[in-house]
């Protein structure tokens, strides 16, 4: 109680300089290979003063002769040393093994030691990712980890668009497995929601070798994570606070957009060019004072009428949606964490709490999330017994879309600038209104109004488990855990009335669902020495999972009050509708393991795993899975003893296949429903779904109102040959460390071949409803490599420096695609997708801009072509430009990943930087849509007064159009396509670790800057590569200050 | 202690050993197997699925309105909406600038939803032909229901796409694949008849559920397979012969819904358009909707949705589908009550002072009308969206009022309960009208425009504003025999068809079955984008947009096997 009560006054707490008898202790702490320790906490026991070592093991610590120091490291028997008069440099080695080689490392029902490793497997470095504003260490993780590659955008709720281990293997879900505690769970929230400060350790599993032990779920990668269980804290109860308070802003990313009058200007000249009055299509919105002239026009002025559409009430603007919409959010991240243990038992209890309020107004985040770990040993360690739980509860309020579909994200960018904000009040939203404007709304008005949506997320995380060692050696273990998630999506529609647009039914509809996954896991692993230098670990056991997930969508209209309280299903008068349904699964595996060491120079693992899942056909309901890998501690052998340039060289190799099972539960039946009143929305949401019936209700008897007769459709055929995607994969190896370390790192470079990926190919339309079956369809191979290398620096005085840098390359192609498959991937029957990516992008190539009639009168064939207009490649000779002439022009994937991380320390000043970006990759370029072509409805930015007139020839930008009979705001074509790489200064931080004084063991405040700095390539027109589409929120640059104390 | 370790060691291997057993099985929830739907009830279902695939239509993939393919394509209306990139799918089509055929909305989502229904009649075929009469009684009436809904499917489809692969409920999956779209007209046609000639056939004169087709429906939907038919084209689309014995066909088979007596034109040509008096004595077959069933939104006709006045608050969107002022023009009616054939188009009609035709007020939004029937709403020019691209004139026979019971709002667009009809007693009229004519019979003609006329005439009682005066000066006359040709009765009824189905998307298909789409359409353009300038590109090409290009996807998907259109 007293040190919470010190815990709550931290931040007020005023130190005095140390006592006068004290003196400054100096020492070196290491491990059994004598190599320095860095991160071991030293603790006067006394007084509880405390410090940690630095990167070379050395600490300095003030204390009184006959006081006691406490040296603790995780997974350590801890070191008590009194200090004597005779006390100077201290050399404290720990007994056990802490190299980083020695680590010990979950690669999967089992561990290892680091140096033991002969499949692809990377240990994420925790240090790094500690400390981050969003609470979510997947995105802290972009960039660092050598083949795991990440897209995110600024949404508050910090969910990640794409994850990627070594590519993609295949052409459904690429999502990786996730392996929790030895619990498996396919969603990624469940690490998301993690407080980092009670991660233990993340490996990344990368090839089929070291995957395989996970089978029919594994070849997309696995990631496992194992959360602290707490150490032996010799009964002393240890605290731990990490605060972060975060600005964001996404100002410097902002696109540049038309004022109201340059809008209008950009409209003359479009309308001009099409040979139309300008007045005709924008009259209402501008007076345009023009010599009346199309051959030879001049503009004198254009000027906005002064209101909108006419109404009084509504003076035109001059707006920047996108400094309306946006806000500088607060970010905080605050996360406690409380240890205790002795030699049988220890516990570890975390709070964490973050919020956002969110960039885009009216949208925030808060997330409350808490785990208990405890372990206890019994029968002088023969028996663990440990149980987990992790509990996630967020709220959050997204972005919206206006009540034709869009997104306020892209209201912002887009939305006419001649709509204000507000009416004449000043408090009544203003919207589109009269003609020639769009049907868009308000965006701040749609936030405004949709500030009562929320979505809930609970999510409940844990385990049990029981090992116990009979014999030495023979360990039986039995764990059992549970992933269960409560999903409740709120949205509240208040009526309104905005310019031309309203709503006049208000409506409440809940989505919700609740998921739960159970995995029970029995083990039995037997480890034991042949002789002196035949050494075996025997791994066998069997798991079963069971899946499901009740979907329910509620929805009632008519509430008499507008509150957000009166929002409840009792409180609506008008039309009700509930939909739902079931899903689920089951798993049922078998799997074995050989680890044989010689003589700890020859290393071999054999696995094999048998899968069986409700989710294949009758006929092919097991899978097996072997995988071998091996590995060759060169080091270790005789003829290297005698050299000094490699301290560590291990040569591996390994061969493996893993399966995916990612398709619909359902997949293998063929179904028929009883579809009531579906709208397609239903099946596959989206704007215009909601306005499909799908259903087999009909009023047979012509009534207009009532209950109707209905039938049932057929929707989707079964397949009982479905079977699980394999994926074979060879993994070459190389880890090395030399130079007495200075330099160490790993080289891999893998080969996968996908086969029998699971597509659910649309099919001719002729088939009619409900005939597209999944199929064991297509292959896919992929080749890249990763190499991770880190500089230990040299330690000058006070000066210490490390380097690491990650570069990983991957390509994948499809190399196999039945034909009745391919129209479901971009390509033609010319041009197919086989050889390419599904991220790769089709479509027309460019080569300028129409220069002259003569010019149009002697190219091919081009519907729309005139001078000033976009030339399209004629790629297949055919005299004409149509559908078949489209190729392959860019992909959204790059050639190459990077990261780079420099951290320094200069005596209690530490420094990391960290930067990461990719190259060779050509994608999509949204501002140029915006930038370069005009848009009728849309504002546009300032590059259309580039636009190509018979006078103005030397530029790219088309001609102004608002007709846009060449198509080229509707064909994807490279004009779009551009150089989209970049690096980023993902993160700067700088601490400062105050001398431990009264209760703490270690104080560090520090400063911290994210995104800061983005360099691209000018072909890219956007402020920021990594925001793909108009539609997401941007990565905001964030500068947090934050504090990390341990007492 | 050592036997306590035994023990929990013992445990552990019995849930090691058990777990080994689970089964794998995971059994579909809420879900039937095929063979869960042989039982009369699961037969009878299917049925009613089949009906209710006529009516899953999309917005932008519509299959029973024809407003975009029919009117906008035509000299009716234009697409309207907020400029021409609004819905520019639309704005091809009215340009005849269909370049990009691999858009998946309209040209390649009809197609699929057609498609659709029509499997939807062929899963029920099999299951109701796998069916007893034992068991099933009214089989033979639900073959002939199913295979009349097929038929339906596979009209639409050819009026669109002319070459459209046509294979039964025998075909298997195998087989659906390699049939081609390359029938001749003839045979596809005479395979939709085929379907319609069974229902004819088999269907019972009344149904006791009246939604369902009937003996005279179908004989009806034949006699417009007839017609279309009848006109037959070359490889360019021009008409080369009029088949004398498909208009004989024409004739016999309206002849017998006509002597029929179920059927007469309602007493008020309102009466079709307005939910309150559907399935009324005009209605020969129609798609049905219904609001406040149960359903999600209710089964509406959302295929109108973007087609409501804009600017009125009661709407609030989208202003799409605006008449013409050429339709407008054609309205209006000399000193005898008869059509301007000649020179309706050689001014603007000034509305206060020319006379016109009463179905003006029934189709056209003008200002000061009252706009749908309702006296206190009148249309104002302020409801118009981009007059200045488009014009002041909207439509209003798809829309309901905003009180109406039918009408429903859904995020910014509209749906109505109001039903759609596929056929009226109207319609076949003048098909039989139509088919007299061409037989060189004009005088068996005559009356049955008049009919119509004279209904038109009459059709005046929800038309007076709030003042208790008429809009317009209507005057509208039967034609009289004198001087009543062939070649002016064709005219008249081709006026007639025009004025009595505007804006309901019969037209464009109409001036395509004539052989008179070329110049009537270019004939159109060169004057109205005098009048709308954004028409200042459009240009019909003979030859190649008179049917629409078969969706780029679908050959994909067929690896090529289905034969674009010409000029695609």
């Amino acid at each position: 109680m007293r040190r919470l009560l010190l815990f709550c006054s931290l931040l007020i707490l005023i130190i005095s300089e140390g006592r006068a008898q004290s003196r400054t202790i100096k020492g070196v702490v290491t491990d059994n290979e004598s190599k320095p320790v860095p991160g071991a906490t030293v603790v006067v026991v006394e007084t509880r003063k405390g410090t940690t070592t630095d990167i070379n093991g050395n600490f300095s610590i003030n204390a009184e002769n006959g006081q006691t120091l406490r040296i603790t490291l995780v997974g350590e028997t801890p070191i008590l040393t009194q200090i004597t008069a005779a006390t100077q440099n201290l050399n404290i080695q720990f007994k056990g093994s802490q190299s980083a080689l020695n680590e010990v490392i979950v690669t999967g029902y089992s561990s290892e030691r680091k140096k033991d490793l002969t499949g692809a497997v990377a240990v994420v470095d925790l240090t790094a990712v500690k400390n981050n504003s969003s609470g979510n260490t997947m995105q802290a993780l972009e960039g660092r980890v050598a083949g795991l590659y990440i897209e995110k955008d600024g949404s508050v709720n910090g969910a990640t668009s794409r994850i990627l281990i070594r590519g993609a293997n295949t052409l459904g879900n690429n999502d990786p497995l996730y392996i929790i505690d030895g619990i498996p769970t396919t969603r990624p929230e469940v690490f998301q929601s993690l407080s980092p400060s009670n991660i233990a350790s993340i490996q990344v599993l990368k090839d089929a070798s070291a995957e395989s032990i996970y089978g029919a779920r594994a070849s997309n990668g696995v990631i496992i994570v194992t959360t602290k269980t707490g150490g032996n804290t010799e009964g002393k109860v240890q605290f731990q606070f990490n605060s972060t308070t975060s600005t964001e802003s996404e100002k410097s990313l902002r696109y540049k957009v038309l004022n109201a009058v340059d809008r209008g200007k950009a409209l003359w000249q479009a309308s001009v060019n099409d040979g139309q009055d300008p007045a005709a299509g924008y009259g209402d919105i501008y007076t345009f004072d023009w010599n009346g002239n199309y051959a030879n026009p001049v503009l004198n002025s254009v000027t906005p009428k002064p209101f909108v559409g006419g109404d009084p009430n509504t003076p035109v603007g001059d707006t920047d949606w996108q400094s309306v919409l946006y806000k500088t959010a607060i970010a905080t991240n605050n996360d406690f964490t409380a240890t205790v243990g002795n030699k049988n038992s220890s516990f570890d209890i975390n709070f964490g709490h973050i919020t956002n309020n969110g960039l885009v107004k009216f949208t925030r985040y808060v997330r409350n999330s808490g785990s208990i770990n405890a372990i206890t040993r019994a029968f002088n360690g023969k028996a663990t017994l440990g149980a987990s739980i992790k509990i996630a509860n967020s709220n959050e309020t997204l972005p919206t879309k206006d009540l034709g579909g869009a997104t306020t994200t892209a209201l912002a960018v887009n939305l006419a600038p001649t709509i204000p904000v507000y009416q004449k009040d000043g408090t009544t939203y203003a919207g589109e209104l009269g003609a020639g404007y769009s049907d868009r709304n308000n965006p701040l008005h749609m936030q405004d109004l949709a500030k009562w949506n929320n979505t809930n997320r609970l999510t409940t995380f844990g385990n049990i488990f029981l090992e116990i060692q009979p014999i030495k050696n023979l360990y039986i273990k039995s764990n059992y855990g549970a992933d269960n998630a409560n999903y409740l999506a709120k949205v509240i529609s208040p009526t309104f009335s905005e310019g031309a647009l309203n709503r006049t039914t208000n409506s409440l509809f809940n989505d919700q669902n609740h998921y739960l996954s159970t995995t029970w896991s029995n083990t039995i692993r037997y480890d034991f020495d042949l002789n002196k230098n035949n050494h075996f670990k025997l791994l066998a056991g069997t798991e079963y999972i069971k899946t499901f997930t009740d979907y329910l969508t509620t929805y009632k209209e008519n509430f008499a009050i507008q509150s957000e309280d009166y929002f409840v299903f009792d409180a609506g008068t008008g039309k009700t509708n509930i939909t739902g349904t079931s899903l689920g699964h089951t798993l049922f595996s078998q799997f074995g393991r050989l680890d044989y060491n010689y003589n700890n120079k020859y290393l071999l693992a054999l696995t094999l795993r048998r899968d069986g899942s409700s989710r294949f056909g009758a006929n092919n309901q097991y899978g097996i899975f072997p995988a071998a890998s091996a590995g060759w501690r060169i080091d270790q052998e005789d003829f290297m003893k005698n050299q000094n340039l490699f301290s560590q060289l291990k040569a591996r190799l390994g061969v493996g296949r893993v399966g995916n099972q990612e398709i619909g539960d359902l997949s293998r039946y063929t179904l028929y429903y009883a579809r009531y009143g579906f709208t397609q929305n239903q099946l596959t949401p989206g704007f215009w779904e909601q306005y499909m019936n799908i259903g087999t209700a009909y009023s047979l008897t012509g009534a207009n109102t009532g209950a109707l007769p209905s039938g049932f459709v057929q929707t989707q055929l079964g397949n009982p040959d479905l079977k699980w995607e394999t994926t074979d994969e060879i993994n070459a190896g190389l880890d090395f460390s030399f130079l007495h370390d200075k330099i160490s790192g790993s080289f891999d470079y893998f080969s996968r071949n996908t086969t029998g990926i699971l597509i659910t190919p649309p099919v001719a339309s002729a088939l009619g409803e409900g005939q597209s079956k999944t199929v064991n369809g297509a292959s896919k191979s992929n080749k890249g490599w990763e190499l991770v290398l880190t500089y230990h620096g040299q330690q000058s005085g006070d000066f210490n420096y490390n380097v690491t840098l990650n570069f990983s390359h991957f390509r994948d192609k499809i190399t196999k695609l039945p034909e009745d498959v391919r129209p479901a991937y971009p390509g033609n029957l010319e041009n197919t997708i086989i050889g390419h990516s599904q991220f790769d992008i089709f479509g027309y190539k460019t080569a300028g801009l129409f220069q002259s009639q003569a010019e149009v009168d002697a190219a091919p064939t081009q519907i729309g072509a005139g001078p000033g207009r976009i030339r399209y490649v004629d790629t297949n000779h055919d005299g004409k430009i149509d559908a078949n002439d489209q190729t392959w022009i860019g992909t959204t994937l790059p050639a190459l990943e990077y990261g780079a991380r420099v951290d320094l320390t200069y005596k209690k000043f530490d420094l990391a930087i960290f930067g990461s970006g990719v190259a060779g990759r050509r994608g999509y370029d949204p501002y140029t849509f915006f930038n370069n072509l005009m848009h009728s409805r849309e504002d546009v930015g300032p590059g259309v007064f580039n636009g190509w007139t018979p006078q103005h020839t030397n530029t790219n930008v088309p001609a102004l159009t608002l007709k846009d009979n060449n198509n080229e705001t509707t064909r994807t074509s490279d004009y779009f396509i551009v150089n989209t790489s970049y690096f980023k200064v993902r993160n700067i931080q700088f601490g400062y670790t105050i001398q431990p004084r009264a209760v703490f063991t270690r104080l560090r405040v520090f400063v911290m800057g994210e995104n800061l700095f983005t360099l691209k390539s000018k072909q890219y027109l956007g402020p920021d590569p990594e925001r793909a589409s108009l539609d997401v929120v941007p990565v905001p640059k964030i500068l947090s200050f934050g504090v990390n104390a341990s007492f | 202690m050592k036997t306590k370790i035994l023990i929990i060691t013992a445990l552990a291997g019995l849930i090691c050993v058990s777990s080994c057993k689970k089964a794998l099985d995971y059994t579909p929830k809420g879900a039937l197997k095929s063979t869960d739907l042989t039982s009369p009830t699961a037969v009878d279902g299917l049925v009613t699925a089949a009906y209710a695939g006529i009516g899953n239509g999309d917005m932008i993939g519509p299959i029973y309105s024809n407003w975009a393919y029919g009117s906008v394509r035509s000299d009716d209306a234009y697409k309207g909406g907020g400029g021409t990139g609004d819905v520019g799918e639309i704005d091809a089509m009215e340009h005849y600038n269909l370049v990009n055929p691999s858009l998946d909305a309209f040209i390649s989502r009809t197609w699929k939803n057609l498609f659709k229904s029509i499997s939807r009649a062929n899963v029920a075929l099999r299951a109701v032909e796998a069916i007893s009469d034992a068991q099933f009684p009214n089989k033979k009436i639900r073959i002939a229901e199913l295979r009349f809904l097929r038929a339906h499917s596979y009209f639409i489809m050819k009026r669109l796409y002319k070459q459209v692969p046509i294979f039964d409920e025998t075909a298997t999956a195998d087989q659906i694949l390699k049939t081609s779209n390359t029938l001749s007209d003839e045979d596809a046609w005479n395979k939709i008849a085929d379907d319609f000639q069974f229902a004819v056939d088999n269907l019972p004169t009344s149904q006791p559920e009246l939604a369902r087709a009937n003996k005279y429906a179908a004989e009806a939907y034949l006699a417009k397979v007839r017609l279309y038919q009848a006109y037959e084209q070359d490889a360019s689309y021009h008409v080369t012969n009029i088949n004398q014995t498909r208009l004989q066909q024409v004739v016999s088979l309206t002849q017998d819904v006509i002597a029929s007596g179920k059927y007469s034109l309602s007493a008020d040509y309102a009466d079709n358009f307005l939910p309150e008096t559907e399935n009324g004595p005009e209605s020969v077959f129609a798609i049905q909707f219904t609001i406040n069933d149960g359903t999600t939104d209710g089964r509406l006709n959302f295929e109108d949705g973007l087609n409501y006045p804009h600017g009125a608050p009661q709407y609030g969107c989208c202003g799409f589908h605006a008449a013409s002022q050429n339709l407008v023009n054609a309205f209006t009616t000399d000193a005898n009550g008869l059509p301007n054939f000649d020179t309706f188009n050689n001014s603007i009609a000034d509305l206060s002072t020319q006379t016109v035709d009463v179905r003006i007020d029934h189709t056209v939004g003008i200002d000061g009308h009252p706009y749908k029937y309702d006296p206190t709403k009148p249309f104002s020019n302020s409801w118009v969206r981009d007059p200045g691209v488009y014009g002041n004139f909207h439509t209003m026979k798809s829309q309901q009022l905003a009180t109406s019971s039918s009408y429903f709002k859904l995020g910014p667009f509209m749906g109505s309960a109001k039903n759609v009809d596929v056929l009226r007693y109207d319609d076949v009229l003048l098909m039989q009208a139509e088919a007299y004519i061409e037989l060189n019979q004009p005088a068996q003609a005559l009356p049955l425009i008049n009919q119509v006329r004279i209904r038109a005439a009459a059709s005046t009682g929800r038309l007076k504003k709030l003042d208790g005066t008429f809009p317009s000066n209507y005057n509208v006359q039967p034609y009289s025999a004198t001087n009543w040709t062939q070649a002016y009765a064709r005219k008249a009824l081709q006026w007639e068809r025009r004025l009595e189905f505007a804006t309901e998307g019969e037209r464009f298909f109409d001036l395509v079955r004539w052989g008179i789409a070329e110049s009537t359409l270019n004939g159109y353009i060169n004057i109205e984008k005098g009048r709308r300038s954004f028409l200042s590109t459009a240009k019909f090409t003979a030859g190649r947009d008179e049917y629409l290009p078969i969706p780029q996807s679908e050959i994909q998907f067929t690896n090529g096997l289905y034969k674009q259109n010409p000029g695609y």
